[in-house]
Formats: structure tokens, sequence, C-alpha cells
């Protein structure tokens, strides 16, 4: 799967990270970056997760044959 | 507690009085069990609305701000006679909070900055200190209202502060907010004669007072910014541009009118709600004062108990089925934040105050693309407020029954008499 962070609409909140850390890392600009691409099928309950605790709605996910 | 009328045709959440007598779980259990989506019946002056009452239902509406929208105002009331907007002056799509996309997140670009945990966690000490200057000033009289003399002045500093107001503004911010916000409660409608208080007119009169004299006192506050400019929120806002443009005059006046407003009424309720909270739940209370440590779960469960923020609507831009109930364009959804936030199907044991809930996933800054801008504020308030409180009058306690505020958005406290040992 892939999961990208819109950089229009995250502010930072941590959230995810929190949910994935191995995926996500909120940087000194208070945005979040994906760490990995593709990200491993072990990440899924985390992503999907950070997906729907994102207070910001900033998180996507797409499957790899999308 | 005395029991409600739960029969759904005769559940009117338009009735203030449910919320003032703390009635409200009532009815909202009642029909998130029963009938999670209820239509809410008009009034002689407002539509009738859907009363959303799952947290799933909340989340699906909030994410999808292009299906829902907020310019249509935001609260649950709307009058049958549109004219009447715009004698109140309606904000509705002038203000963040009643915009839509795609301008609301380029408009909310311009400030969030200054609002991210990072910039929240630089301000502690700041906040620290104003807490403790709040505290100084009853310290020594071992009684006051907490309300009035302690919730609503720390949140009422940060706020004038960020915008750079003087002090001596400070108590009109807090008179006005309580006009606007608390225009439902006959308190506040002092604009209103005599015999109105208490009536919608009354309400009217109060809320449409309280907006024309913050938009006067900005004003001022505008032109003198306009000449000298500050390291404040208005002079950041003079100087912003959205889409090449800057920000009109009546742009920033409504940013400001919605920053003062969302900035010191809600966290005031969160912080007496959590000591009405904390006061009634002994145990929970000791556990905490046993170990500091906890405060930052107990501060998510003093939010999802006391949930602030009663209500956001939306109205739908076409016919959309939730749950099997078709919501149809052009009406309003009312989503229920004290209901959600007890939500059997997501919280364990929802009734229960438990300090220690993880996860604790509520949604009393709601979420998604309005989600509070001030929500690291607001926790970072909370926590200093909590660690200086009980530092320093840990056996603080309830001294006589709080007064509950009259509205149906706001779940307010306007009153709490407390008393603790005073310092030396
Ligand atoms: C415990 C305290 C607070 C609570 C419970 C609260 C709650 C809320 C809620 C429910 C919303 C609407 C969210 C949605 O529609 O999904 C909101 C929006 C907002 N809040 Fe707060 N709030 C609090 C404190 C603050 C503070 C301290 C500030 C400012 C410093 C603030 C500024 C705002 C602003 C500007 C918005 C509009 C955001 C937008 O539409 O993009 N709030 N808040
Ligand atoms: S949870 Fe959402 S808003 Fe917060 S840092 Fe992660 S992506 Fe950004």
């Amino acid at each position: 799967m892939r999961v990208f962070v819109d950089p229009d609409l995250c502010e930072g909140h941590s959230k995810c990270e929190k949910s994935a850390p191995a995926v996500f890392e909120v940087r000194d600009d208070d945005l979040s970056y994906v760490l990995l691409d593709p990200v491993p099928e072990e990440h899924r309950e985390g992503v999907e997760r950070a997906v729907r605790v994102c207070p910001r709605g900033a998180i996507a996910m797409t499957e790899d044959n999308e | 507690m005395t029991q409600v009328t739960l029969k759904p045709e005769d559940i009117n959440l338009n009735d203030p009085e449910i919320f003032e007598r703390n009635q409200a779980h009532q009815v909202f259990d009642y029909l998130r069990n029963n009938e999670p989506i209820h239509w809410n019946p008009e009034g002689e002056r407002n539509v009738g609305y859907w009363n959303i009452t799952k947290y799933e239902d909340v989340m699906f509406i909030s994410r999808n701000p292009e299906l829902f929208i907020s310019s249509k105002g935001i609260t649950s009331f709307y009058p049958k006679d549109e004219s009447e907007l715009d004698e109140q002056m309606s904000g509705n799509g002038k203000m963040l909070i009643t915009m839509d996309p795609p301008r609301h997140v380029r408009l909310r670009r311009l400030v969030n900055k200054g609002f991210t945990p990072r910039a929240v966690n630089a301000m502690e000490d700041h906040i620290r200190e104003i807490t403790n200057q709040v505290l100084d000033d009853v310290a020594k009289k071992g009684r006051c209202d907490f309300v009035l003399d302690v919730a609503s002045q720390l949140p009422l500093a940060v706020i004038c502060g960020m915008m750079g107001l003087e002090k001596k503004d400070w108590p009109y911010m807090f008179e006005l907010t309580n006009k606007v916000l608390g225009q439902g409660d006959p308190e506040y409608q002092t604009d209103a004669p005599e015999e109105l208080r208490g009536t919608p007119e009354g309400a009217r009169i109060a809320g449409q007072m309280g907006t024309m004299q913050m938009f006067g006192f900005f004003a001022q506050q505008l032109q003198d910014r306009k000449e000298h400019r500050k390291d404040d929120l208005i002079s950041l806002l003079v100087d912003s541009e959205v889409d090449g443009q800057h920000l009109t005059d009546e742009d920033i006046l409504w940013f400001c009118f919605l920053l003062i407003l969302a900035g010191n009424e809600t966290t005031r309720n969160a912080i007496s709600g959590g000591l009405l909270a904390l006061s009634e739940h002994p145990d929970q209370r000791q556990q905490l004062q046993n170990d500091m440590s906890m405060l930052p779960t107990a501060i998510e469960e003093i939010l999802r108990w006391v949930s602030p923020v009663t209500h956001m609507a939306r109205v739908a831009t076409q016919d959309v089925e939730i749950r099997g109930t078709t919501i149809k364009e052009g009406q309003r959804v009312v989503m229920w934040y004290p209901s959600v936030n007890r939500d059997e199907d997501i919280f364990p044991n929802p009734h229960t105050f438990d300090i220690t809930r993880q996860p604790n996933d509520h949604l009393a800054f709601g979420i998604g693309e309005h989600f509070c801008l001030g929500a690291g504020f607001a926790r970072l308030e909370l926590k200093v407020m909590f660690e200086e409180l009980f530092r320093r009058f840990p056996d603080i306690e309830k001294d006589g029954e709080p007064e509950r505020l009259r509205s149906t958005f706001i779940g307010g406290i306007k009153h709490m008499p407390v008393k603790f040992t005073p310092e030396a």
C-alpha cells in the first residue's frame, strides 16, 4: 500500500506518529512525513488507525494495484 | 434528576431547559438507541433539522465538507424567514467556521502555524505565569466564584494576549462573549427591556447588540494596527493575502470575532466542567492528585465528559442516505457532541468517568476540515490550570450548586462557588 499526507491539511497533531511510528514522522515544520514507500503490509493496522484518528483527515491510502 | 418525556415525537432539542437542567444525556441515550437520526420539529421561527447522535455518523458528516457545508450556519437555529439573518448580522460564509472548501483551507493556513503543537508548547511558561497571576488574585480569600474568578480568566487572557488587546479591554471582551454566546440566557440579556428577558426576542437583542459592539471594538483595533503593526494576530491578518488579495476589513473583523468567542467561552467551560466532574468523582480525583502524571488522559476524559461545545450544524448539498434515513438536499443536520462522546459502540462504559481511559478518541473538538484550530491551546491551558490549581489549592471543593447556562450550543457553567484553604 502507499500512504500520503496532504501538507495543506496536516497541522502536526502527531496522532499518525502515535498510531504507526514506523510509517510517520512529524518534523520541526509541524508536518507529518511518510517514511516508507510502499508501506509494508505489517503496518496496515497502524496506518488504518492513523487515517481514522487524524483530526484533519489529512492521510490517504492507496493499494499497490491501483 | 427528573425524568424527561421520551417519545420521539416529543423530543425537541431546541429547548434550552433540557441543557440547563442537565437532562440532555437522558434524551441522547434514548435517541442513540431508538432513533439515532431523529427529525427535530421546526419551531415558531426556526426550521426543523436532523439530530445526529452516533459517533460514526458525525465522523462521516465532518469528513465530507462538500456534501455537508458550513456556510448556511453552524448552529441548530436557522430562521424560516431568511431576512432575519441580515438583521442579525449573519457571519455565514464569512468566518473559518462558517466557510466551505476550497477557500476555507486557504484562510486557515494564514494562521494555523501559530496554533500547531510546537507553537503552543512554546507558550507554556507564559501560560503558567498567567495562571499563577489568576490564582494569586483569589489565593488569600479561600472562596470565590470559580467560573468568574478563575476558569474564565486564563483563556480570556491567552486569546486577548494573542490578539494584542490591552488588559483594560479584557473584561469588555468577556462581557461581549457572554452576550453573543450566552444570548439565550436571561442573565446576559441586559440590553433587552425587562419584559423581554428570557424570551427569544430577548435573546435576539442580546446577540445582536453583542455582535455590533464586538464589531465596533475590533474596527478600532484594526484601524490602530493599520497605523502601527504589533506582534499579534490582528497585524498578521492585516498583512495576509489569499490568492494574491489582501483580506478585506470585513474578513478581518469576522476573524477577530470568531477567535475571541471560540478562544474564551469553550475552554472556560472545560475548566469549570472539569473541576465539577472531578468533584463528583472523588475516587478519580484522589487518584489524579496522588499522581499528576495521569493528567493528560484525565484531560481527554474531561473533554469527552464535558463536551463544552454541544453541537455543530451542517447543510446537505445533495440527498444523502445515512443509516437508512435520507437526508434531503438543503436539510440541516445537527451533530451532538455530548451524545457521540458517550456512544456505547465506541466507548466502553460510556457513562463512567475514567481518568485513565485509553483510547479516547472523543470528538469534543470536532474532526476534519473544521477541527478546532485552538485544540492545542485548550489542552495546554487545561493542563497548566489543573497542575497549578491542585498544587496551590489541593482541597478546593464545590461550595454550592453550579448554575448552568441556558443554551443548546454551549455546555456552559455560569457560576460555581468554591472554597479552599487560603494561602498565608
Ligand atoms: C475546550 C475548549 C474548546 C473546545 C471544546 C472547542 C471546540 C470546537 C469545535 C467543536 C469546533 C468545530 C469543529 C468541527 O466543526 O469539526 C471548533 C472550531 C474552532 N475552534 Fe475551538 N474549541 C475549544 C477551544 C478553542 C480555542 C482556545 C480556540 C482559539 C484559541 C479555538 C478556536 C477555534 C476556531 C478558530 C475554530 C474554527 C476552525 C475551522 O472552522 O476551521 N477553540 N472548536
Ligand atoms: S495526525 Fe494528521 S494532522 Fe496530525 S500530524 Fe498526522 S497527518 Fe498531520
